[in-house]
């Protein structure tokens, strides 16, 4: 096992993209972690409004006077717990259900129906109208992101044990008198913990976007500060394209997202390359 | 049986998603006759007595016992009848089919483009695989498809829209114009949807791109390009017909989920352009409330994915004949 993890350090050293990946994503995790220290004010308090950039707030004020650069600090805390939090809870139920529905056939199948019906029915449009009808705040919208991402990963966990069950090691385990639940645990689990991993980084970049995408359409939760809403106040600004607000006001949210989605995808990109071994064969 | 399966799911599903479409407005916070009120926050909010309320419900059959407004919507939509937008004083359908053909415009001008121009990349860099040419573009597009589409599309506006002049920055005609000719309308239109179909070209691109290369990468290891190259046939003519043309098949399974997402992708992208289509419908339906219109969008917007869907199904099945024997 440790020699396994050596080995994969050392392919994913080999990989520029990963490397870059990693990079931004743990200047953003840093940011986030410090973020009292960094941000210059507190992002509720309520200076001049609409300042252009300055020495006092170098990203200006937003239309109610807060300072742009500190709401961007602490919307780092907002857009990473969301993400992280809802697809490691994605990720966990995901992998329970597509271990036991690859295993057992017979709860395979029902279970797999309900699976193809989660993933026919159109997210965002749905995400829209439910998070219309919750009340906005962050649990909620961790749920729905839970609700909503489970289906993927408990698909490719589901194939993967399939073709997992039958190899002749876990013949040879249950034929020594292991149980059902040991030979999950110690068997098959261990040999697709990199697949959950590459799915949960995967998922993580698409809750980023979705945060993003609500919170931009007004739909986030108003009392905190996260990168979509800053876009969302700054969209509705008379004045927004035809001054200069949109360089300070708009751009850097946009950038931070923008940059924390290529960061999880690089990263995910990577790993799945190391990870799934048909991507990686040679070609003439 | 794998088609009754299909077809069950499908038609589950639906039923799922007309069910959800009927309750969930109701348990929606706010309610439908607010636009009408005013915002109490407001300096001038207009009282609604108890009894015109009661009036307004009874009128739109808001009063009913739920069970009874279930039967009349189900019975409704089979009759064609979405019901009556509360906010456009107008039948649901009339609203949403003059939204419609632009959804339609958009989405069905962007997916041609996108499926050409991310098969034909996704393929080159397979083809390829581990050379400068591979790694630019696959860091370039991977970059590209991380910008999320609203703020792609915001500085599409900004950048080709303000500052350089060149595209119109809202709608899907100059409003108020008389066309002298339907060829001067057709040039108007194609200006006003050049920039969301471009938007949502490339802010969804790297989908098809990641899983042509992929899917390419499968085939180029298979015996029968070894064969090819053996016979000493062209290597562009091995990688369009004899690569290629396998690649696809794995792709065409994908097309539902990429229709899926350009369906989806419209509802940022015309929201940002103000584009008069039904994902922008949906959008101001839920900032008014109005629940007919939310539910028939919602619907739409639903169907048309799940058509899209079907018509991958059926595509499958005509691209691979082995399907039909399984």
């Amino acid at each position: 096992m440790i020699e396994d993890t050596i080995a994969f350090l050392k392919g994913y050293k080999n990989s520029v993209i990963g490397l870059v990946g990693l990079g931004i994503l743990i200047f953003f995790v840093v940011v986030a972690i410090f973020a009292p220290y960094i941000a210059p004010y507190d992002p509720h308090e309520m200076y001049k409004p609409v300042r252009h950039p300055n020495s006092d707030h170098l990203l200006g004020t937003n239309h109610i006077g807060q300072d742009i650069l500190s709401e961007l600090i602490y919307g780092t805390r907002v857009s990473l717990f969301i993400a992280f939090i809802s697809s490691i809870i994605a990720s966990y139920i995901g992998t329970s259900l597509g271990l036991i529905a690859g295993y057992f056939e017979k709860f395979g199948f029902f279970f797999m129906r309900i699976v193809d019906g989660f993933l026919a029915i159109p997210r965002l449009p749905l995400i829209i109208v439910i998070a219309a009808f919750m009340r906005p705040s962050i649990w909620n919208l961790i749920f729905i992101f839970v609700f909503f991402g489970w289906p993927f990963t408990a698909r490719i966990i589901r194939s993967e044990v399939l073709s997992l069950r039958n190899r002749p090691y876990v013949d040879a385990v249950r034929m020594l008198g292991a149980g059902n639940f040991y030979i999950l645990c110690r068997h098959i689990l261990p040999n697709v913990i990199p697949l959950v991993v590459v799915q949960l980084i995967m998922e993580a970049s698409h809750v980023v976007l979705a945060e993003a995408s609500l919170s931009f359409l007004g739909l986030g939760d108003p009392t905190t500060k996260s990168w979509g809403m800053i876009l969302h106040y700054a969209f509705e600004y008379p004045t927004i394209f035809i001054s200069d607000l949109w360089k300070w006001w708009m751009l850097p949210a946009g950038l931070c997202i923008t940059f924390t989605i290529l960061s999880l995808t690089f990263i995910g990109y990577a790993l799945e390359d190391l990870v799934n071994p048909r991507l990686r064969r040679e070609i003439l | 049986m794998h088609k009754i399966t299909k077809i069950a799911t499908y038609g589950i599903i639906i039923f799922v998603i007309l069910s959800f479409n009927f309750f969930l407005p109701r348990i929606m916070p706010g309610d439908p006759f607010a636009f009408l009120t005013g915002d109490p926050s407001t300096d001038m909010p207009v009282v609604l007595d108890a009894g015109i309320k009661a009036k307004l419900l009874s009128y739109y059959g808001l009063d009913k016992p739920l069970s009874m407004q279930y039967y009349d919507y189900i019975a409704n939509i089979l009759h064609g009848d979405l019901g009556w937008s509360i906010y456009y004083n107008a039948p649901v359908w009339d609203v949403l089919r003059g939204s419609l053909k632009w959804t339609l415009l958009l989405v069905g001008t962007s997916t041609v483009i996108y499926m050409a121009s991310g098969i034909m990349l996704g393929a080159v860099s397979a083809w390829k695989k581990g050379k400068r040419v591979d790694a630019g573009l696959l860091t370039f597009i991977l970059s590209l498809s991380s910008f999320p589409s609203f703020f792609l599309g915001l500085l599409f506006i900004i950048l080709f829209g303000v500052d350089l002049g060149l595209f119109p920055i809202s709608g899907a005609r100059t409003p108020f114009m008389d066309y002298s000719t339907s060829f001067e309308e057709i040039i108007d239109i194609l200006h006003h949807l050049l920039l969301p179909a471009a938007t949502l070209v490339i802010a969804h691109i790297g989908g098809i791109y990641l899983l042509t290369r992929n899917s390419m990468l499968n085939v180029l290891g298979e015996d029968y390009i070894l064969t090819a190259r053996a016979k000493g046939l062209r290597e562009g003519y091995i990688m369009r017909r004899h690569a290629l043309k396998n690649a696809l098949l794995p792709i065409s399974t994908m097309i539902a989920l990429i229709a899926g997402f350009m369906i989806t992708g419209t509802i940022l992208v015309e929201t940002v352009f103000a584009y008069p289509g039904v994902g922008r419908l949906l959008y101001e339906a839920v900032l008014v409330r109005d629940y007919p219109l939310l539910q028939g969008a919602f619907m739409i917007i639903t169907l048309l994915i799940i058509a899209a869907n079907l018509a991958a199904d059926m595509i499958y099945v005509y691209l691979d004949p082995r399907v039909k024997h399984k």
